[in-house]
C-alpha cells in the first residue's frame, strides 16, 4: 500500500524546507542548510546547489555532483516507503519530490494519460531532429516505474526529450531493476533547478542511496541537463529554436562514417570503442549527413561524440 | 581465459564503482556456464551469490592468475585490458539502458558469435546471452 506524506507532514515539511535551502538558479548562492531532523518518513536536505556551481553541458546528458555522493543523513534512512511531492510555487513550478522507493510503491497498473497537465513553460513544438518530434515531454520528477505517479502535477516538469530518455530514464531503469530484484528500498530525490523566475529547469538534480545495504548496490548524486541537442530553448517562457549554427555544423562537412546502434538509437565514430561492443543484430554501418541520422531520433554516444 | 560481463545497451558496466544491475537469474546461468570449469572472480561479484560451487576461486587479481580455459567474471575493469589472453567472450546483455562510467570496449567485430540466447530474468524482462569465439 501506498503510503505518501499527510497534509500536516507535508506542511510541516515545507516549513522546515522554506528554513533550509532550496536548489535555485542565479542571484546569490543560498546558504547550506544545517542538518534538519525530520520526523520519520521526510528526508533532509543537506546540500545546496546553484547553477554556477554546475559544468557547462558538454555532450553528455548528466554530470556527477559532489563524487556521486548523495545528500541524505543517516536520519533519512528508513525501510518504509513514501513518497512526497513539493506543492507548486508562485509560479506554478515544481519543487523537490523525493521518496523512499519500495515494491509496494511500484506501480500495479499501466500508465493513463497525462496530457491533462501542463507544467510550467509547457509548450508544444516539433522538430525533425528531435526523436519523436515532440521537443519537450511531461517529464516526471519521480518515474512512473517507481511511484505509480501518474498525471500529478506535483511531480511532472517540461522537460526535453533527450532529459527524459538519455537523461533521467537510464537512473530510473537502475532503481527500478535494483529494488525489483532485491525488494530493498531506495532514498530517491529528484530536485528541478530553476534559474530565477524561468519557468523551465534548467535540469535535475538526481539523488539515491539503498537503504538496506547503505548505499553498497546504489549510490548517486548527479545533474541531468534539460537540453536538447540542434534546438535552443528560452528558460524563461520554454520558446524554442532550431539551432542554426548546429545544424550548419552538421551539414556543412562531407558525409562522415558512422556506426548505429538500433537497439539504444546512438551512433558513434568508427573509432569508438564502445561501437566495438554493440551486437551484430543492432549494429549499421552509416555514411552520410549527422542531420539526417538526429532527425532519425539518433543521438551521439556520450564517449566519442561524434 | 574466457571472459564473462554484463553490459548495457550502450557497452556500459559500472556507474560510480557499482554493477549497474543485478539478475538472479542470470547468476544462475552463469553458473550453468561455468559447470566443470574453473570459474574466477573477485570479492565484489562473489558477494552477490548466495552459494558458489567449489570450482569458482576468488581472487583480486584473478584476470592474472586465469589459466587457459578458465572463466573469469568481470565486472569492475574493462577485459580489453587483457585482450591478449581472451580465448573467448560471454556477453549478458540487460537490453536496458543504464548510466555508465565504465565501458566494455572489447571490439566484438573481431570475434566470431557462435552462440546466442535469450531469457526473462528474474528483474529483467528479456536477457540476452551471446557467446564468442575467436
Amino acid at each position: 500500500m501506498k503510503f505518501r506524506l499527510t497534509a500536516f507532514t507535508a506542511l510541516l515539511c515545507c516549513l522546515l524546507l522554506s528554513a533550509c535551502t532550496g536548489i535555485s538558479g542565479g542571484g546569490e548562492p543560498e546558504n547550506t542548510s544545517p542538518v534538519v531532523i525530520l520526523p520519520e518518513g521526510q528526508m533532509t536536505q543537506t546540500v545546496s546547489y546553484s547553477l554556477a556551481d554546475i559544468p557547462e553541458y558538454t555532450g553528455t546528458p548528466y554530470v556527477a555532483l559532489s563524487d556521486n555522493v548523495p545528500g541524505f543523513s543517516s536520519g533519512d534512512m528508513t525501510t518504509n516507503s513514501y513518497e512526497y511531492y513539493s506543492p507548486l510555487d508562485e509560479l506554478g513550478r515544481c519543487g523537490e519530490a523525493y521518496a523512499c522507493i519500495g515494491v509496494d510503491l511500484m506501480p500495479t497498473e499501466e500508465r493513463g494519460s497525462i496530457s491533462s497537465v501542463k507544467p510550467s513553460g509547457w509548450q508544444t513544438v516539433k522538430y525533425d531532429c528531435v526523436d519523436g518530434k515532440y521537443l519537450y515531454n511531461r517529464c516526471h520528477l519521480i518515474g512512473f516505474q517507481l511511484s505509480g505517479e501518474n498525471a500529478n502535477k506535483q511531480n511532472l516538469i517540461t522537460g526535453t526529450r533527450y532529459l527524459n530518455v538519455d537523461g533521467m530514464l537510464p537512473f530510473e531503469n537502475m532503481v527500478a531493476d535494483y529494488v525489483k530484484e532485491t525488494e530493498n528500498h531506495v532514498l530517491y530525490r529528484v530536485t528541478p533547478v530553476y534559474e530565477g523566475n524561468n519557468l523551465v529547469a534548467d535540469g535535475v538534480q538526481m539523488e539515491a542511496l539503498s537503504v538496506e545495504d547503505s548505499g553498497e548496490s546504489i549510490s548517486f548524486n548527479v545533474f541531468v541537463y534539460n537540453v536538447q541537442p540542434g534546438v535552443i530553448i528560452d528558460y524563461a517562457t520554454g520558446e524554442s529554436r532550431l539551432d542554426d549554427g548546429a545544424a550548419a555544423d552538421s551539414t556543412s562537412g562531407e558525409s562522415v562514417s558512422y556506426i548505429l546502434n538500433t537497439n539504444s538509437k546512438k551512433f558513434h565514430l568508427t573509432t569508438c570503442a564502445n561501437a566495438g561492443s554493440i551486437s551484430a543484430g543492432n549494429r549499421e554501418e552509416y555514411t552520410g549527413a549527422r542531420e539526417e541520422l538526429t532527425a532519425q531520433g539518433y543521438t551521439p554516444c556520450g564517449q566519442c561524440k561524434p | 581465459m574466457i571472459a564473462i560481463v554484463c553490459i548495457d545497451g550502450s557497452g556500459g558496466m559500472l556507474f560510480n564503482r557499482r554493477r549497474q544491475s543485478q539478475d538472479r537469474l542470470l547468476r544462475e546461468d552463469l553458473l550453468r556456464e561455468a559447470e566443470g570449469r574453473t570459474l574466477w572472480m573477485n570479492a565484489y561479484s562473489a558477494k552477490q551469490f548466495k552459494t558458489l560451487p567449489e570450482t569458482v576461486r576468488t581472487a583480486e587479481d584473478f584476470l592474472d592468475q586465469a589459466g587457459n580455459g578458465d572463466l573469469c567474471f568481470v565486472e569492475d575493469r574493462d577485459p580489453a585490458c587483457y585482450a591478449g589472453q581472451l580465448e573467448g567472450l560471454i556477453v549478458y546483455r540487460w537490453n536496458r539502458n543504464y548510466p555508465a562510467d565504465l565501458f566494455f570496449t572489447v571490439p566484438l567485430e573481431d570475434w566470431t558469435l557462435s552462440r546466442q540466447a535469450e531469457f526473462a530474468g528474474s528483474s529483467h524482462e528479456k536477457i540476452t546471452k551471446e557467446v564468442y569465439t575467436k
